[in-house]
């Protein structure tokens, strides 16, 4: 093998994020580094960029995050009909009109990422990157608002291990559990979902998201939706208990 | 080099030096390096089996104090469930094997494929550092049941940890495979003109992908109770342990199935070829792997019958559980109906498929006598179950992994092993292994116990049998593995196509090359295992 | 195999669809707030127009209205699965 070729087929195989670019212009043409080697490309190569593959892989994934958070409901489910009037109860410590506001937040940010993607669709790069950081701009509304909701059930000494935790009632500390897992895992999510976006910003700007070329935006949103589905259940399952 | 003899390069010699391996892009590669991986953990496992059976070769302490004996028996469940079986036939042939079956030259997500194996081996590295810190390996059983998992002082949470990241490399893997089978299958091969393997593997990797993040939750929520307080399970605070049983079976039982089903993709396989006709009831075959796999989403709470769980919903189970029993049958019949005037080769690979429907028979009628509610109520957590789940797991999936390891073995290594030492391996193996295993049957009708470390004195005769048979099984396991690893190196040259096989990877080169196929790989024409004078049907 | 000639949503179906989330939305707040007394109805409730809602979403802002079947079948099977689960669990803790 020639020094050249060594290198190249080097690249093929490096890791770096630099070369999957290099990787991804270079496959407009057809031909892969691999092909320089040996005559005789596949139709159905696996190296090919696919967009149908990309996002039949991540509706796979959301399904994943789908039981993930099932699981919780599962949970839920059980104690709050073994406790129904305690849960009642300490849902009144959380803010009716915070949650609403943050429910707003996140449909809003919904609705910005999918259209960022059809102002991608349309060739207008600079509306669809706005269009994107209008929905991370959401995206830290909801954990601000999140920041201070937390803060005000830890000032009133609600969370386990703090003093006013252990005189609750059974039924009150499970709604708590729930609650500190179920909207803590959330907004895990919702911080993941931002950085995917601002990830995809990028490609945008340097040219590796395309209005051919869009997948790893659509993926994004579809991720950011399945952030706002969660939320839509858990609202209304914490916050609207009466 | 001329770009000529550049196509001949197997995957092994393309490119040299261990960064080409473990940053390699190549499911060949990642599959050979899971190999090692699952060979070693098997090992590991297997040591920590045969300390159990020595401690129990006379009622007593032998050698172990009780709280040892627990952890030992939670690392070897964890070992050989996390670690061997469930990655076994889906990480090393799957990833070798799917994209050739189908025709093309790597998985969907080549990438997505590397991180697999990377979190393979970080879960590794977890489950076996619980030995080293703190008061050492869980010894919850590794079934980790609240309340005791969320109180005792021993690494419960790097367990868990462990069995976690494992488990989100089976999701990925399973996510790679669906994708890879709807996306990459070669032009004229439908979902109908597959090999029953890539079936088998489409059924599994459903489940990987949906049954897992169900423990997966469950595991965190275990973490979290022992790390914050939170406790969900608890039943001081109202918790509900058998909730806790619910929602880690919801998960476990399908697992068993991510287990079976590939093993039983490998019969299929292996069987047409050795009786050089074609499979009998293909479609049968097809459509009851994924029968199994949906409907093994409905039994769970078969394990939990003696938990409290309500009546009602333990009838329904039971039902259900004889459901899931129907489509394995319906392969069974379907096998021997493949091998019956077929023109019989008996090499150890069929051999191993017979030990596989042999051990497979057993342990399921075993799971049936478990599934009926009033047997079950005398023989839950007694050796009846040890044995069952020993029989399928073992008996089953492992020898269909080993029976798999023959058959593609000159395929991958470009080799044959030796004949003569592995017929010895797989008579003394599958003898060591019936005598290890059927005498537990026979214990737990009796009522001994499972997870003790002690017996009463009428047991010690069976016990005594079990444990000799533990030393025969080894025997034939290190013969067997020993005999691969030399063939590997020092084999015969072997041919590209040594069984006379239909399906694709039969048509590249032993090894195959970088990219696969160096030409179009041509479909046979009545279905996958179309031989020349085969009668139909 | 790259994005051409796929179905693109208008703004205007976007926006549509926002408005439609907010209507709901609201509509489950204030019955929750001001409502009568529904007990075990308002769980009920909630939960339904928490999926007419989530139903919205996945439809058009994930675009599965305009996806191939196989997804709506996959979708399917993922949603009945859950069912499964929940039903089971309910059968188990209602009659114990």
């Amino acid at each position: 093998m020639t020094i050249r070729m060594q290198k190249e087929v080097k690249e093929m195989e490096d890791w770096s994020v630099g070369v999957m670019v290099k990787k991804q212009n270079t496959e407009h043409q057809t031909l892969n580094i691999k092909n320089m080697n040996h005559a005789f490309t596949l139709p159905n190569s696996g190296h090919n960029f696919d967009a149908k593959a990309s996002k039949m892989g991540m509706w796979l994934f959301l399904y994943t995050e789908l039981l993930l958070f099932g699981g919780l409901f599962l949970v839920y489910m059980v104690y709050r009909s073994m406790y129904p009037d305690e849960f009642l109860l300490a849902s009144f410590n959380l803010d009716v009109w915070m949650g609403t506001l943050n429910t707003v937040i996140l449909l809003t940010s919904s609705m910005t990422i999918a259209m960022s993607i059809t102002a991608l669709q349309k060739g207008n790069k600079k509306l669809s990157i706005q269009l994107m950081w209008i929905t991370i701009a959401a995206a830290l509304g909801f954990l601000i608002i999140k920041y201070f909701e937390w803060g005000a059930k830890f000032e009133h000494g609600l969370f386990p291990g703090m003093d006013h935790f252990g005189t609750l009632p059974t039924g009150e500390r499970l709604y708590f559990y729930l609650y500190f897992f179920m909207t803590g895992l959330h907004g895990l999510h919702v911080i993941i979902g931002a950085i995917f976006i601002v990830f995809v910003i990028f490609g945008v700007k340097k040219g590796t998201v395309t209005p051919e070329r869009y997948s790893l935006l659509e993926n994004s949103g579809l991720y950011w939706h399945l952030v706002d589905l969660i939320w839509i259940y858990l609202f209304p399952l914490f916050y609207l208990i009466h | 080099m001329t770009s000529e003899t550049l196509a001949h390069t197997s995957f092994f010699k393309a490119k040299s030096g261990i960064m080409s391996w473990l940053f390699t892009l190549d499911h060949k590669r990642i599959g050979i390096m899971y190999l090692y991986g699952i060979v070693a953990f098997f090992l590991v496992g297997a040591t920590l089996g045969l300390l159990m059976r020595y401690e129990l070769l006379n009622p007593g302490k032998d050698f172990i104090e009780p709280h040892t004996y627990n952890q030992i028996f939670t690392l070897h469940g964890v070992i050989m469930i996390f670690l061997f079986i469930i990655p076994s036939i889906p990480a090393v042939f799957g990833n070798f094997f799917l994209p050739l079956l189908l025709g093309t030259d790597d998985v969907a997500f080549p990438k997505l494929n590397l991180i697999s194996f990377w979190l393979y081996v970080l879960g590794a590295f977890f489950a076996l550092a619980t030995l080293v810190f703190g008061d050492g390996p869980a010894d919850t059983g590794w079934t980790f049941y609240a309340p005791y998992s969320v109180k005792t002082g021993t690494n419960v949470s790097m367990s868990v940890l462990a069995a976690f990241i494992l488990g989100f490399s089976s999701i990925l893997t399973g996510l790679n495979f669906i994708v890879t089978i709807h996306r990459l299958r070669t032009p004229g091969m439908g979902f109908n003109q597959m090999p029953l393997f890539v079936w088998s593997l489409y059924a599994t990797s459903w489940i990987q992908l949906l049954a897992t993040p169900v423990i997966g939750i469950t595991l965190l929520m275990i973490i979290a109770e022992r790390a914050f307080g939170i406790g969900l399970f608890d039943p001081s605070i109202g918790g509900d342990p058998i909730l806790y049983q619910h929602m880690f079976w919801i998960y476990s039982h399908p697992a068993v199935y991510i287990m079976a089903l590939p093993a039983m993709g490998i019969v299929s396989e292996i069987l047409p070829t050795f009786s050089q006709r074609t499979i009998f009831g293909y479609k049968a075959i097809a459509y009851s792997s994924m029968a199994i796999a949906f409907i093994g989403y409905f039994v769970w709470g078969h394990h939990m019958f003696t938990s409290g769980m309500s009546g009602p919903a333990a009838y329904i189970f039971s039902i259900l559980t004889f459901l899931v029993a129907i489509p394995t049958s319906i392969k069974v019949f379907n096998w021997v109906s493949t091998l019956y005037k077929g023109s019989i080769v008996i090499e150890v690979p069929l051999l191993f498929m017979l030990a596989f429907i042999f051990n497979f028979l057993i342990g399921g009628l075993t799971g049936l006598a478990l599934g009926a509610l009033a047997a079950d109520v005398h023989l839950h957590d007694t050796y009846f179950v040890v044995g069952h789940f020993h029989y399928v797991m073992f008996g089953g999936t492992g020898f269909a992994f080993f029976g798999a390891l023959h058959y593609w073995f000159p395929k991958i290594w470009g080799r044959m092993y030796n004949k003569t030492r592995a017929y010895i391996a797989f008579t003394i193996l599958f003898i060591g292994f019936n005598m290890l295993y059927f005498p537990m049957l026979i214990l737990g009708i009796q009522g001994m116990p499972r997870r003790y470390y002690d017996y009463l004195p009428e047991f010690t005769s069976l016990n005594q049998i079990s444990t000799v048979g533990s030393w025969i099984t080894v025997t034939g396991l290190v013969m067997m593995i020993v005999n691969l690893m030399v063939s590997a190196n020092n084999g015969k040259r072997a041919s590209n196509n040594p069984w006379n096989g239909i399906t694709l990877e039969w048509q590249t080169k032993s090894p195959p090359p970088l990219h696969n196929f160096d030409e179009m790989p041509k479909i046979p024409e009545r279905g996958p295992y179309d031989y020349p004078d085969a009668k139909r049907g | 195999m790259e994005n051409k000639n796929e179905h693109i949503t208008s703004y205007k179906e976007h926006f549509s669809t926002y408005a439609a989330l907010i209507l709901l939305t609201f509509m489950t707040v204030f019955i929750s707030v001001f409502g009568a007394d529904l007990r075990t109805l308002s769980v009920a409730t909630a939960m339904l127009i928490a999926t007419t809602k989530a139903t919205a979403v996945a439809y058009y802002f994930m675009h599965m209205k305009y996806e191939p079947k196989i997804y709506k079948v996959m979708l399917a099977t993922v949603i009945i699965l859950f069912a499964f689960f929940m039903m089971m669990i309910t059968i188990d803790y209602l009659t114990r």
